[in-house]
């Protein structure tokens, strides 16, 4: 077991197996953020904060494109049952002791955003010797970095006034979806030779 | 690995010496983390410390609360470590983020410390403080840890340091981008926005105080030491020469020998603050020299120049 990816083969590329278990994760779960943010976006802009929401739903989808453009897939006998797991940990949760439903939605889709986009690091797996010029290896980059400017609208949110009389739910709420997330993200990669720390 | 717990959360740390020792407790900065102490572990156990390293909420190993962090959990984090060293003298020192959580302990659980040294601190943000805390902190949402460690490699480390690793800067960064998450750090800058200066309650702080502050530290320059030294009873400010916010990393053993020093004259009685303003050697070991009288302190340290 290691903290990184490897053995690199002799281009310094991510062994398939690793690679197409990692891509299929992010799939999973940026595709259940592209479909939310979907779902939760009008076909005629009524806020301005629906602008971010647009450009949310638009990053997520190019994270999934690029994946599967990117990633060399092999079989993975594990992934049926991984992927069951995983989606039902995406379904649309409301977050509790908020009594306004639209809001209680709108904080459970933003806690599962902030989870993802936060905990889940792709590119702090790939060991310095990672080939810069090779396509899974740039994607993994450019999803951790974009994942940290896409954050920042649920920090935004969290953080707002419409959810500070809730505070304690919502930063509970949080926690559970940052533990829950990062379980599955350390289970799908034990299972091909990587181990990160993760809270007990 | 040992862990404390508050509330929820686990607190990683490192203790080393002789158990029975007078201890040092030492706080890291923002983009820290406890193993950046490792040659003050070493030279402070050889003689004869008992050195407490940890990371912060937020930092390297310790849990990393999602959306909140609160300074006052610093110091309550702080304060189950200093439970942890028994009831022999305490030494508490931190740099810049870490000397400002060292100042709210000394504030508030003073009784419990021998002597405090702050490091590259502060007690209040001043205006380019406050700014340059602003634009570090865009400069994290809009490029991450990288960019953020870019920003303050040049800012906070002499020419001298930097010139012969300029060509393996992405080695120097690596760890701490590794164990630093941009979330995490984003947390702890947001923890000053509801920030109140500590300036006024500065002189409760009954022990021993030796203030650190680098002759260039840009970031936190000499009038924001001066604040700690004019309010902090038992004080002395000390100047490191040529020495930059981050003198910690790039002075170790000068920094560290001046840690042991301070340490073992409070223990001796020898240590005298007066307020007064000394100029630290260029090596460790050297003496100390007072800063020349009729010279303004606020400025640069007074010297003889050169010729080409």
């Amino acid at each position: 077991m290691s903290e990184f990816f490897g053995p690199l083969d002799s281009e310094c590329r991510v062994p398939p197996p690793q690679q197409t278990r990692v891509a299929a994760f992010l799939i999973s779960a940026h595709g259940a953020l592209a479909r939310q943010f979907a779902f939760a976006l009008p076909m005629k802009l009524e806020s301005a904060w629906q602008t971010e929401l647009n450009a949310q739903y638009h990053r997520e989808v190019e994270i999934v494109s690029v994946l599967l453009r990117a990633t060399t897939w092999v079989p993975d006998l594990a992934l049926g049952y991984m992927a069951v797991s995983w989606e039902m940990v995406w379904f649309p949760t409301p977050a509790e002791a908020i009594p306004d439903r639209t809001l209680a939605m709108g904080a459970g889709l933003a806690t599962l955003a902030h989870a993802v986009h936060a905990s889940i690091r792709p590119a702090a797996l790939l060991p310095v010797e990672a080939n810069a010029d090779d396509p899974f290896v740039m994607a993994l980059r450019r999803i951790e970095f974009e994942s940290g400017r896409l954050m920042q609208a649920q920090i935004l949110f969290l953080k707002g006034p419409e959810l500070a009389p809730f505070r304690n739910a919502v930063s509970a709420a949080l926690e559970r979806r940052h533990a829950q997330i990062g379980k599955l993200w350390a289970d799908a990669l034990e299972g091909v030779g990587i181990t990160i720390p993760r809270a007990e | 690995m040992p862990f404390l717990s508050h509330g929820s959360y686990r607190i990683r740390y490192e203790l080393d010496g002789p158990a029975n020792a007078p201890a040092y407790v030492l706080v890291n900065g923002l983009t820290q983390y406890a193993e950046l102490w490792a040659a003050y572990r070493e030279a402070l156990v050889a003689r004869q410390f008992r050195v407490a390293t940890f990371d912060l909420l937020g930092q390297g190993t310790s849990d990393k609360p999602a959306l909140f962090i609160n300074q006052d959990d610093q110091v309550t984090a702080l304060d189950l470590l200093i439970g942890e060293l028994g009831d022999g003298p305490v030494f508490l020192s931190g740099i810049s983020f870490g000397g400002l959580i060292a100042l709210r302990y000394a504030i508030t659980h003073g009784k419990r410390l021998s002597g405090l040294v702050p490091m590259s601190c502060f007690a209040e943000l001043s205006p380019q403080l406050l700014l340059l805390g602003n634009a570090m902190r865009t400069g994290l949402i809009l490029g991450g840890t990288s960019y953020l460690q870019d920003l303050l490699l040049p800012m906070n480390l002499s020419d001298q340091w930097l010139k012969p690793l300029l060509d393996k800067l992405d080695s120097v960064k690596r760890q701490g981008w590794l164990v630093n998450d941009v979330y995490a750090l984003q947390n702890l800058m947001e923890s000053f926005l509801d920030f109140k200066p500590l300036t006024s309650q500065l002189a409760s702080i009954g022990v021993p105080t030796m203030i650190l502050n680098g002759e260039f530290d840009f970031l936190t320059p000499r009038a924001l030491h001066e604040t700690l030294r004019i309010h902090i009873p038992n004080s002395s400010l000390v100047i490191i020469p040529r020495a930059y916010h981050a003198f910690t990393l790039e002075k170790p053993a000068l920094a560290a020998d001046l840690l042991a020093r301070f340490a073992e004259d409070v223990i001796a009685g020898r240590w005298q603050g007066n307020k007064a303003v000394w100029i630290a050697p260029e090596e460790a070991g050297g003496a100390l020299a007072p800063f020349p009288a009729g010279y303004d302190h606020l400025r640069a340290i007074p010297a003889q120049g050169t010729n080409p």
